[in-house]
């Protein structure tokens, strides 16, 4: 009787043990994104030099985008890392761009100037293409290959080693199992 | 004619009044799709009630949408697709999030039943408690009402019996109760002695009105505490005395096991913080990051970098790949096992492959020192870009403790700045034949010939000049040789991928019967170059093996 009772007690208490002990594990403001292994959304980009890209149009190239803030902290801390490796990478059929999201005009332009970034970028000014590929936090990072489709997604800043890393996963379509995260922020 | 200017004005009043209704109407059913989104820049907000950006952008898609005549349905479908069933403020209940549904309902049924069994079980108790066969401690014992008289007013003797023996079962409890209460310090040792005579007073009576009793008609089995006495109180009290004793040892056994068991997996599953973006330092029961320890496959990990250790010291390639890719198979992060491959394929030649090996170690852990140290030697020797070998380098100088190893890694740096400005002119000039190799040929000695299988592996072995300790600074093997032997030892044959294999070193070679380099047994065959040192870059040098060990 006592051990019955015991029992019962234990296999009451020991799932809401584990369910508490699992929810102190997780970061209640993560979103797993369920873009990874899908079609890359299509979208059409005003860059900063006046000309108009479309995803579309680069589509065979191994395609890495990036959405960044002149606010954010951590876009700061991986602007050097992501002109490094588009330096390392750019003949190899890989293109860069950067997306700008919930910011001015004269603050992300200063950001580039400030750390030189050669490669593409533009401004999402309705916020589409963020809602699009499920946008949450700054930077966001995504990595498509060359059939369009999404194969890895790092939230936060992922470092120079990952990028080349990634990018040669995309290379050979190898998608990734699950998301990448660094220092991020939420977006406003 | 006058009648067409009305017309229009009110058909354009009316177009107006309907157009404002229908944007009425469609802001409103944006603010009810919204208000069934959740914001995911917020903290349990809905997308209607966020002020934040993010809300303000979703609630212009939903109302654009809405005008393009798309349904309630498809917009939420969309928000799943890009941001997952988690936008919902209420999940659909099927699959796992049928458990969210169903499991609040299933937990508050099973909370109003245990409380009605409990209420039930408290009112048995009580209920018994109300009639019991003595007042309660400290009120007028029963001694002082004649028990005899008690007896008497119940006529059968099968009814006194039972009753008398219920009161003896309950006298037992109470005595149990009474001996418990003074062992935990609530009665003085007076107080205990006179209540428990009371009780002991009050058996006696009942079992002497017992024995007065005509004998059972049927014989029936007598129960344990039929026959108890207050003197026999030991044996009346061992059951459940016993119990609360088991009750005890369960459950202090019960925590001593949750106390190990949790120590153990708490212990096992940390690990230090390896940089400052490295957010989780455990497994699944603190969190998963990467290159955490993966529960039972921790120690197959370690053996698997022990096996391809070994094999790298032995220069066993095949077996350290395999070794090291089964590493990767259970732990895909491991630092270790990507940089060792990464100085295997660079040892073969493969510098893309060796960098992005080395990447991924540092991808795991970005102050991994060997890793570091692959990728700049091969960013500066193979691919000469001498601002990105220096920044990885003085990455690791700066990780590295004040010593010898730092010192050298410094050299390097040092050494990159001289050496660039010669290789951009050596690149200019065509390269002069054979210029950073030695060649040359290992002859056996003609009175050792017999001892010659076939068998075994040469190495032919170059070391710093000075230096006859530490690992050698190139070796190269040949398996089963025939002899004499032409060779050539160049930089692909160095030791650790990316050392300068330049000026003057000795030269020396085995034939080991194990092909083990690490093991020397008896019987191998050695010989040194006769005109040791030599330069790197020499032609035609002799090596005859013409000693036994």
């Amino acid at each position: 009787m006592p051990w019955r009772r015991l029992l019962i007690t234990f296999l009451l208490i020991l799932p809401l043990l584990w369910l508490l002990a699992y929810g102190f594990t997780r970061d209640p403001r993560y979103i797993a994104s369920p873009l990874i292994g899908r079609q890359a959304p299509d979208f059409r980009v005003l860059l900063f030099d006046g000309k108009e890209l479309k995803l579309e149009e680069i589509r065979g190239k191994i395609v890495f985008v990036n959405f960044w803030a002149s606010w954010c902290v951590p876009c700061r801390e991986e602007a050097r890392d992501l002109e490094a490796a588009w330096q390392r990478l750019k003949d190899k059929n890989v293109v860069f761009l950067g997306i700008n999201i919930q910011d001015r005009q004269e603050d992300a332009t200063k950001f580039l100037r400030e750390f030189n970034v050669t490669y593409p970028n533009g401004r999402d000014l309705s916020g589409r293409i963020a809602i699009d590929y499920g946008v949450w936090g700054v930077p966001e990072t995504f990595f498509i290959d060359s059939s369009g489709k999404i194969t890895y997604k790092h939230v936060g800043t992922p470092g120079a080693e990952t990028i080349m890393v990634k990018v040669e996963e995309a290379r050979e379509g190898l998608v990734s199992a699950k998301e990448g995260k660094g220092s991020y922020q939420s977006i406003r | 004619m006058w009648r067409s200017p009305l017309l229009l004005t009110t058909l354009g009043l009316l177009l107006v009044i309907l157009g404002a209704a229908g944007q009425q109407d469609l802001e409103e059913q944006t603010r009810k799709i919204a208000s069934e989104l959740r914001c995911p820049v917020c903290q349990n907000l809905s997308a209607a009630d966020s002020p934040s950006e993010l809300a303000q952008e979703m609630r212009q898609f939903i109302f654009d949408q809405l005008k393009q005549g798309k349904s309630p349905e498809q917009i939420k479908g969309y928000f799943i697709s890009k941001y997952g069933e988690w936008v919902l403020l209420a999940p659909t209940p099927k699959g796992f999030s049928l458990l969210l549904w169903i499991l609040p309902f299933a937990a508050a049924g099973a909370g109003i039943v245990l409380v009605l069994f409990l209420i039930r079980r408290w009112a048995k108790k009580k209920k018994r408690a109300a009639k019991p066969v003595t007042p309660a401690f400290g009120e007028q014992p029963e001694t002082s009402i004649p028990v005899a008289d008690k007896i008497s007013s119940e006529p059968p003797p099968e009814l006194a019996r039972s009753s008398l023996r219920e009161k003896q079962v309950r006298l037992s409890a109470e005595l149990e109760e009474l001996d418990f209460d003074f062992d935990s310090g609530r009665f003085s040792e007076a107080d205990y002695k006179e209540l428990r005579k009371e009780l002991e007073d009050q058996a006696v009576i009942i079992h002497k009105k017992l024995d007065s009793l005509p004998p059972p008609l049927r014989n029936q089995p007598a129960t344990p505490e039929t026959g108890a006495t207050p003197s026999h109180g030991a044996t009346m009290r061992s059951e459940p005395a016993s119990r609360r004793n088991w009750q005890l040892v369960a459950g202090g056994l019960f925590l001593l096991l949750f106390g190990i068991t949790l120590g153990v997996f708490l212990s096992k599953s940390l690990r230090p913080r390896v940089s400052e973006s490295d957010i989780m330092t455990g497994d699944f029961l603190t969190g998963t990051g990467p290159g955490g320890v993966t529960g039972n496959s921790g120690s197959d990990t370690e053996s698997f970098l022990a096996q391809g250790r070994a094999a790298v010291e032995r220069r066993d390639w095949p077996q350290a790949i395999d070794a090291f890719k089964k590493t990767l198979a259970i732990d895909p992060n491991q630092p270790e096992a990507h940089s060792y491959m990464g100085f295997i394929l660079a040892q073969a030649g493969h510098a893309e492959g060796a960098l992005l090996a080395f990447d991924r170690a540092l991808m795991s852990n970005p102050n991994f020192a060997p890793a570091l140290w692959g990728k700049g030697m091969i960013l500066y020797q193979v691919k000469k870009d001498f601002p990105a070998a220096r920044q990885t380098l003085e990455r690791l100088v700066s990780l590295m403790p004040p010593g010898s190893e730092r010192d050298e890694v410094q050299n390097t740096v040092a050494e990159m700045a001289q050496l660039s400005g010669k290789e951009k002119q050596a690149a200019k000039t065509p390269p002069t034949k054979g210029s950073s190799v030695i060649q040359g040929v290992v002859s056996i000695d003609p009175k050792l010939k017999d001892r010659v299988d076939g068998q075994g592996t040469l190495f032919i072995i170059a070391r710093s000049a000075g230096s006859s300790a530490g690992p050698p600074l190139a070796v190269k093997r040949i398996d089963q040789p025939k002899f004499p032997v032409a060779f050539s030892l160049g930089p692909e044959n160095a030791m650790i991928p990316g050392t300068t294999f330049s000026g003057k070193v000795t030269l020396s070679a085995r034939l080991d019967k194990d092909g083990n380099p690490t093991t020397k047994e008896p019987g191998n065959l050695t010989g040194e170059y006769k005109k040791n040192p030599v330069e790197v870059g020499a032609e035609k040098v002799n090596i005859v093996l013409d000693q036994i060990m």
